[in-house]
């Protein structure tokens, strides 16, 4: 049982960590209609900033990841502004192109700027807890909390502030939103904005128990898409719940079944499902007008 | 009075793109023979070799992103699937290297198929997730499936030997090399002019009206992805038998954005601009940006080059490099039509 409780709470760690890297691709996907591949070596880059802070200025930590995510913000202000905003009359096959340039440019500049070996990134707080056998540290504790509230928070505002509105909107129909007076360029951008923090942050909550390297968000990218996938992309909270499912599963399999082939057992889990509800868990069928 | 052209040079011009495939084959055969006296470095070669291997592999892809307008990030994982498959039949079951090649071209087509079938019946974008997965399960077999791919330690094989007793050396190889991609080329022309080529056509103007006309999404698709693993798998089986070894840490995302960049930036829908593409994005970053000073130690200079490239090209030539000259005599021509009618 202890054990059961322990992986449980386990998971609620990195299914949060998930869901956070699903939640900014489909802000993203909703609003510019494409798929951002670029999504985790924005975060990575962005966690090299932070951690580059760290190491030159000592401040606390979780001052360190406001910073982070600040810095992700700009760059992802930055991204729309320079390319992004100049390709929204393209077709969707060449705007996902344009990400996968924008995955090789940082890519690219990650290792020039902050070297080739990983760093080691901090816990926000030490120490654990003991509940029902199971341990579980302050840190996890916190990410759950931060993550349920973030997320929360994030719905909460899509559903009843105008931010939230406009951005249903310009996700629902964008030349129609535009013409209602809704600035579209505008929610795009900040979309991007946001989606780049909150990867920041997935990538800062993921880093003390891996290490910040170019390579850390590999993995995270391929699950918030596959999340996405088992979701839906027709809604906000699909990804989410379906990161958590993943995070669920894929504990469960790596302690039940094999460590070693988890994430290819998972993937393929994934892949099958969609065979049988090619939507998505939570979604709907799209229909396409000609 | 015009001159009449002499023969070589009539069929040159009448079958015309066929010809200039086999001239461009021809050219490149002379590379080993400047190697051999010292005209060249023999590290250009290798380059060289990968360039048109990569070119192999890019043709392929291109038929995928050109004609179906689909993006998978799985080729290099699909290609490191026929290296290590060819080296385990040449090297450890000592078949011949023709079956070698037949089985691991057809292992990829199997395993893309059943990806395929999952990903390409929703969202044109399911198959680059699909893929990307798919690639990640490639990587973790390469480096844990050791009774076979011999771990981290890479795997090695042997130039190939044809029909069982001819033994090709490294310029042997690289001929081979040439003679396939010509044909590859020349395949995959007829391909696109025959009538699948032309349902490829309709079902990138629009999927609708080619629905309307009877053609087969699904299936085009499938077919279409199955043509780029095959060429995936082909070019993993000469990567391997001229390289000699395969290693995991090859296969990755990286390598499939670079075979994707190529032909972006060379230009889509065209085999000329693949090639081009390649030499471009495989060329230039060993043969010029590391013999820069000072920026050329860097290490990700390359990916920053290819990447920039990528955006610039779709932003302002979508069709790629190989018809930017035709777009300024275009532009060009209209100026000076503008400029005409002004006078007038």
């Amino acid at each position: 049982m202890s054990i059961f409780i322990q992986i449980f709470l386990n998971s609620l760690e990195t299914g949060g960590i998930y869901a956070l890297a699903a939640l900014g691709i489909i802000l993203i996907f909703r609003t510019s209609n494409t798929t951002n591949y670029a999504q985790g070596a924005i975060s990575m880059f962005n966690a090299f900033v932070a951690t580059y802070i760290l190491i030159g200025t000592n401040l606390p930590v979780y001052i360190v990841a406001i910073l982070g995510m600040l810095s992700a913000f700009v760059v992802g202000v930055l991204v729309d502004r320079i390319v992004i905003s100049k390709t929204q009359n393209m077709d969707p096959v060449s705007k996902q192109i344009i990400t996968l340039g924008l995955l090789m440019i940082f890519l690219g500049l990650a290792p020039m700027l902050f070297g080739t070996d990983p760093i080691q990134f901090p816990r926000f707080i030490y120490g654990s807890l003991t509940i029902l056998g199971a341990t579980i540290s302050y840190n996890a504790i916190l990410n759950i909390v931060v993550v349920i509230i973030l997320v929360s928070f994030l719905f909460y505002m899509l559903q009843r502030s105008k931010w939230g509105l406009s951005i249903r909107a310009t996700a629902s129909n964008e030349v129609v939103a535009r013409m209602m007076g809704i600035p579209t360029s505008i929610v795009t951008m900040t979309s991007w904005a946001i989606a780049a923090a909150l990867g920041t942050l997935s990538a800062l909550m993921l880093a003390p128990s891996t290490s910040v390297s170019i390579s850390m968000m590999d993995g995270v990218q391929i699950i918030a898409f596959l999340s996405c996938v088992l979701g839906g992309f027709q809604t906000f909270h699909g990804p989410v719940i379906a990161a958590y499912i993943i995070g669920f599963a894929s504990n469960f399999i790596s302690y039940y079944i094999s460590s070693i082939w988890s994430d290819p057992i998972l993937y393929i889990l994934i892949l099958v499902v969609i065979l049988f509800k090619p939507n998505g868990l939570f979604g709907k069928k799209m229909v396409k007008k000609v | 009075m015009k001159k009449k052209d002499n023969k070589l040079v009539m069929w040159y011009k009448n079958k015309k793109p066929y010809s200039s495939y086999i001239l461009f084959g021809i050219i490149l055969s002379v590379l080993p023979i400047l190697v051999e006296l010292k005209a060249l470095k023999y590290s250009y070669l290798t380059t060289i070799a990968s360039i048109l291997i990569y070119s192999i592999v890019g043709l392929g892809l291109n038929i995928l992103l050109g004609y179906s307008g689909l993006i998978s990030l799985g080729t290099a994982g699909f290609m490191g699937l026929g290296t290590y498959l060819s080296a385990y039949l040449t090297a450890d079951l000592n078949l011949p290297f023709e079956l070698a090649l037949l089985i691991s071209i057809a292992v990829p087509i199997l395993v893309g198929i059943l990806t395929g079938l999952v990903s390409l019946r929703i969202e044109g974008f399911y198959l680059a997730i699909a893929t990307l997965a798919i690639s990640e399960i490639f990587r973790k077999v390469f480096v844990e499936f050791e009774v076979v791919t011999n771990g981290f330690s890479g795997k090695k094989a042997d130039y190939p030997t044809l029909l069982g007793f001819i033994e090709l050396g490294r310029n042997g190889t690289f001929i081979l090399i040439v003679a396939i991609l010509v044909v590859i080329m020349i395949i995959t022309y007829n391909l696109i002019n025959s009538y699948t080529g032309r349902a490829f056509l309709t079902m990138r103007g629009s999927e609708s009206a080619a629905k309307a006309m009877g053609i087969n999404i699904y299936k085009y698709r499938l077919l279409s992805f199955a043509i780029t693993v095959a060429y995936a798998g082909l070019g993993g089986v000469l990567y391997m038998h001229f390289v000699k070894y395969t290693y995991p840490d090859t296969w990755t995302l990286l390598l499939s954005l670079n075979i994707l960049a190529a032909i972006v930036i060379g230009g889509i829908r065209s085999i000329p601009g693949t090639i081009l593409g390649s030499f471009v994005v495989f060329g230039v970053p060993d043969l010029i940006l590391k013999r820069l000073p000072i920026i050329g130690q860097f290490d990700g200079l390359a990916y920053i080059f290819n990447g920039v490239l990528i955006v610039l090209v779709v932003l302002f030539y979508p069709t790629g490099l190989i018809h930017v000259k035709e777009k300024f005599k275009r532009k060009n021509t209209k100026l000076q039509k503008e400029e005409g009618s002004y006078s007038e």
